[in-house]
């Protein structure tokens, strides 16, 4: 289906542990996936999955301990110094609580303009029409909050700020990891609108990490999903929610809550919580919380098998439509 | 119709500030039923939380100002001493704050924060607090609770942490449980957990549950009457169905608009609502809501509507220019 596009991003097998010896955690153990040119890979799994370790080794904020990380072709997992600076202009990051994301006691303007003047890239007349422009785009009015100082603003307009200086270098590939989380029902609205409109005016590849699978269907093209450091099943967003083929996924959507007082509750609920990734279960990782789970699960480590063009899963007994 | 367990008339509490007298709850006014779960919806700042806590009696007394009236199981709780409500917290009402581990003293393993309620107000001995600690670690499902009664909430993940509050907020077997946001910040199965934990809990020990969201998804299947707040006023309330399927104020369609939904396509576009809450502190003489609101009138923005009542028993609306029955595609 989608292998006529081409991946701007290509991750292999990457593994992040933090620690050593008998403390040693893989926060993520082995993920593999591509991220298409122009299109939103939404990362959806319960806190510690290891998806927002994923999102910064992509980024080279945190060091990868093997795998490969692609971009265009390009391997940036061993790169260091200025070829990774450059790297790292093409992609950028935005993070979950934008309060905390910005300098409270610099001016908004300076903020954005942080990135240009690192670079320095255009001249001082081009880069305080950029950032108006930039500010603009986000819906902040330069002229009346442009010098206003970042403590001054909500947490919407916080991300907004993020949101135009992660713009500013003009990335190719946006992470977003958790952005619209911390935020009110209405300004989440107005936060993914306002992505989906520059991600067609940037021409942005996105990854979306989110814990929401609601605003996770929303947003994205393609979604993963990912248990105790691994991808457990990726595939079309439609595909993914309407059939689910990985037991933990079908869990997961039947946890979701509607919005709808006619939404069956009826679902069945998973049990206990995810294990220690200190130590965790032999096999498939989600043997121990998986009703379907037999003796097989417990030896053999199931991996990504395509089960229709462009969905992948990894169970054994996966749910397949006949 | 059953008795009713908790009367809210008129109530306002209002913070004064040195940038002004700032109006957080401006004139709230339901009631409870025995057994029954009411959900109280709104964005941040709408005042929920400081309705809870008026209800609970606690605010302090400093630079708070708490008028109306708030009959707690016949007791009178606005203007009541500190004395007076110690006798009522844990057997009265009790509440279930939204951040576990801030509520839970971290140098003080879980069992005795829950034997210390039930020596301190049920006067137990101490070997019958244990045991009694004991089964409701149990009841709230905690595995292995004889080792976990030894354990530090760091010791214990935010599920398993929101599960001891309750607990502890359960210990005296209160007649009301006001849970404000009590599954924000856990994952959505633990979510579910702790959801599906209270409703049969209040179905096994016949108490109320008030239960504080911003995330409508939680009280649609959960709460059989909802009040939906804005900027400290209740803007709308009535039974679950009525909110979601004939709300009449702009302001509750705008909510449920705006949320994402699982069944939408990816790149669904949402329905916007524009610009922030108000300012509370800077008196607005009209309908809160009005700045933000297509439907607003010139009426709107000088005189404040009051709750009015809709067809359907118990459902009113504050509103000037409400939605007809006809706006609402997905009425059934």
């Amino acid at each position: 289906m989608s292998d006529e596009r081409r991946p701007l991003l290509k991750v292999r097998d990457l593994t992040v542990t933090f620690g050593k010896g008998a403390h040693a955690v893989s926060a993520v153990a082995g993920v593999s996936f591509d991220i298409y040119e122009g299109e939103t890979l939404g990362l959806v799994g319960e806190s510690g999955c290891g998806k927002s370790t994923t999102g910064k080794a992509l980024m080279k904020i945190l060091t990868p301990s093997s795998g490969t990380v692609e971009l265009d072709g390009v391997d940036i997992t061993h790169q260091r110094g200025r070829a990774l600076r450059h790297a790292r202009t093409r992609m950028q990051m935005i993070f979950q609580d934008p309060i905390s994301s910005l300098n409270p006691r610099r001016r908004v303007r300076g903020i954005v303009a942080e990135p240009l003047d690192a670079w320095k890239t255009v001249t001082g007349e081009q880069r305080d029409r950029l950032v108006d422009e930039l500010l603009n785009q986000v819906g902040i009015d330069p002229e009346v909050y442009g010098d206003r100082y970042a403590r001054q603003f909500s947490g919407g307009q916080c991300q907004r700020i993020s949101i135009a200086r992660a713009l500013a270098m003009r990335p190719q590939f946006l992470i977003c990891d958790e952005v619209v989380s911390a935020l009110d029902v209405s300004v989440q609205a107005q936060i993914l609108n306002l992505l989906e409109d520059l991600k067609a005016e940037y021409g942005l590849t996105l990854l979306f990490i989110a814990h929401d699978l609601a605003v996770v269907k929303n947003i994205s093209d393609r979604v993963a999903v990912m248990y105790l450091g691994r991808i457990g099943e990726i595939g079309p967003s439609e595909v993914l929610y309407e059939a689910p083929a990985h037991p933990y996924t079908k869990f997961l959507l039947g946890a979701a809550l509607e919005a709808d007082p006619e939404s069956a509750t009826t679902g069945a609920v998973l049990e206990g919580e995810p294990p220690s990734p200190l130590d965790p279960p032999s096999g498939c990782r989600f043997r121990s919380r998986c009703p379907y789970a037999t003796e097989r699960c417990a030896i053999e480590e199931p991996v990504l098998t395509e089960v229709a063009p462009g969905h992948q899963v990894a169970c054994h007994f996966p749910f397949i439509a006949q | 119709m059953s008795e009713r367990l908790l009367e809210v008339t008129d109530l306002r509490t209002t913070f004064r500030t040195v940038t002004g007298s700032v109006p957080a709850v401006g004139g709230v006014s339901f009631d409870l039923k025995a057994n029954e779960t009411l959900g109280i919806v709104g964005e941040s700042g709408s005042g929920k939380t400081v309705l809870a806590r008026t209800i609970m009696g606690l605010q302090p007394r400093t630079n708070v100002e708490v008028t109306g009236s708030v009959l707690l199981n016949g007791h009178q709780v606005v203007g009541a001493s500190e004395r007076t409500m110690r006798t009522m917290w844990a057997t009265e009402v009790a509440m279930v704050f939204q951040d576990p581990m801030t509520s839970l003293n971290p140098v003080m393993r879980i069992g005795r924060q829950i034997d210390e309620t039930l020596r301190v107000r049920l006067g137990m001995d101490r070997r019958a607090a244990h045991d009694r600690a004991l089964e409701l670690l149990t009841m709230v499902g905690i595995p292995s609770a004889q080792s976990r009664y030894r354990a530090y909430p760091t010791e214990l993940s935010g599920g398993m942490r929101q599960r001891v509050v309750i607990a502890t907020a359960l210990a005296c077997s209160p007649k009301l449980l006001i849970a404000d946001e009590p599954t924000t910040g856990l994952d959505v199965t633990i979510q579910a957990q702790i959801l599906n934990l209270l409703d049969s809990l209040k179905q096994q020990l016949s108490m109320s549950v008030i239960l504080i969201t911003h995330d409508l998804g939680v009280v649609a299947t959960r709460a059989s009457r909802i009040i939906v707040m804005y900027a400290g006023r209740i803007v709308e309330m009535g039974d679950t169905r009525d909110i979601f399927y004939h709300h009449r104020m702009p302001y509750t369609r705008a909510l449920l608009e705006s949320s994402p939904k699982v069944t939408n396509t990816p790149h669904t576009r949402l329905a916007v609502i524009p610009g922030r809450p108000p300012n509370l502190s800077t008196p607005h003489p009209g309908c809160p809501f009005a700045p933000r609101c297509a439907y607003a009138t010139e009426r709107c923005h000088v005189e404040a509507p009051t709750l009015v009542a809709a067809s359907a028993p118990g459902h009113r609306f504050a509103c000037w220019n409400p939605l007809t029955e006809t706006d609402h595609p997905e009425a059934r």
